[in-house]
């Protein structure tokens, strides 16, 4: 198999490097718009690796680049019969995204939208966790920690705009910012104030849970990043982000009873973000995914998925004993 | 004295902006109990 890794930053190296350890992968085209980055992924990486283009012919095609472009190359790689998996976290690029879902059924082909730690893993422990429900009523996803230094730009945006959140059958569009929320994330990150912001983790669970009465996401920052999050980012973001976390707490009726389920993950994000990408893109060239344009939350059984990732060594954790 | 009274304004200014975005928000109460496990084996079932 040869597969096409568009954008090679945190994310996209780590997962070059898993793929080609793959013994499913033969080939693994790398891309990227720094042709010195993309050279130097191609170095380290193995014989497997080669550099190319961000249309050139593979089996599969995962889109690691910056937000903005994978809308555009998911369309041709779809056209063209590929399977697609994408970890952009923007909303505008997942709502494209999830607009190919008629053309990949026609196709029967799967497109993977935000295939990350969040979106991405959250989206397993959701569905996870949605598991031991009779009915799910809500789930707030909450993160802190980036990735690399599109990850960081990525955060920065995301506390000005809007932040998109389900909430009685309807969305609600508030200012990203706002709606301070203490969440607690496993040790050592610990609490952390979060905020809405222009987060698409709504987007792919709503369908996920037809019914449910409200989706929120919010993310981690301090009153420095909320205050300077309208300006121009004062300094040149770190190459890569220290440890970070998702919670996903989901609330509903379990054996007639109200009940709510916190569960968590602690890594580094690139490298989480990595692994599940890589994961996705593999399971979507054994048809292991289902067609479609949907988040990782649409498997039928995120089991396997979950204990493949906990493999590598990223692991889910609950909330337990609290009052 | 206009500079004592622009540097006071802006002095004040700063104690409201800093007042608001450390009041705005309803916060929360720390867990008094319970903790996280890792989940593994029959728990990924």
């Amino acid at each position: 198999m040869r597969v096409l890794v568009v954008g090679v930053g945190a994310v996209g190296a780590r997962a070059v490097r898993q793929l080609v350890e793959s013994d499913d992968v033969d080939q693994v085209v790398v891309v990227d718009v720094d042709p010195v980055r993309q050279a130097a992924v191609v170095e380290a990486s193995g014989d497997k690796a080669i550099a190319g283009a961000d249309r050139d012919v593979a089996d599969a095609v995962l889109l690691a680049g910056p937000p903005g472009t994978h809308a555009d190359l998911a369309g041709h790689h779809l056209a063209a019969g590929r399977p697609v998996v994408s970890t952009s976290d923007s909303i505008d690029d997942v709502t494209a995204l999830l607009d190919l879902d008629a053309e990949a059924r026609i196709r029967e082909l799967p497109v993977v939208v935000g295939a990350a730690f969040s979106p991405g893993y959250s989206c397993l422990l959701a569905r996870h966790a949605a598991r031991s429900f009779d009915d799910v009523t809500e789930v707030h996803v909450a993160r802190s920690g980036t990735g690399g230094p599109a990850c960081a730009r990525q955060h920065h945006a995301a506390l000005t705009g809007q932040a998109l959140d389900w909430r009685d059958g309807g969305w609600q569009r508030r200012p990203a910012g706002s709606g301070r929320e203490l969440c607690w994330f496993p040790d050592p990150v610990g609490g952390q104030d979060c905020y809405r912001a222009e987060l698409p983790d709504a987007l792919l669970l709503v369908p996920v849970f037809p019914g449910i009465e409200r989706v929120t996401a919010r993310l981690a920052a301090n009153r420095r990043d909320r205050f300077s999050a309208h300006l121009p980012m004062l300094r040149k973001p770190h190459p890569e982000g220290l440890v970070g976390a998702v919670r996903v707490e989901v609330r509903g009726q379990r054996n007639g009873q109200s009940d709510t389920l916190v569960l968590g993950a602690l890594d580094r994000p690139a490298v989480a973000a990595g692994a599940t990408a890589t994961l996705a893109l593999r399971w979507a060239l054994a048809g292991r995914v289902p067609a479609g344009a949907a988040g990782l939350g649409a498997l039928a059984d995120p089991i396997p998925f979950l204990v493949a990732l906990a493999g590598d060594g990223i692991k889910a954790a609950v909330f337990q004993g609290g009052s | 004295m206009a500079l004592l009274r622009r540097a006071l304004i802006a002095l004040g200014l700063a104690g409201i902006i800093a007042a608001v975005l450390r009041l705005r928000g309803s916060g929360g109460t720390p867990p008094q109990q319970g903790g996280w496990r890792e989940l593994s084996g029959p728990d990924l079932e």
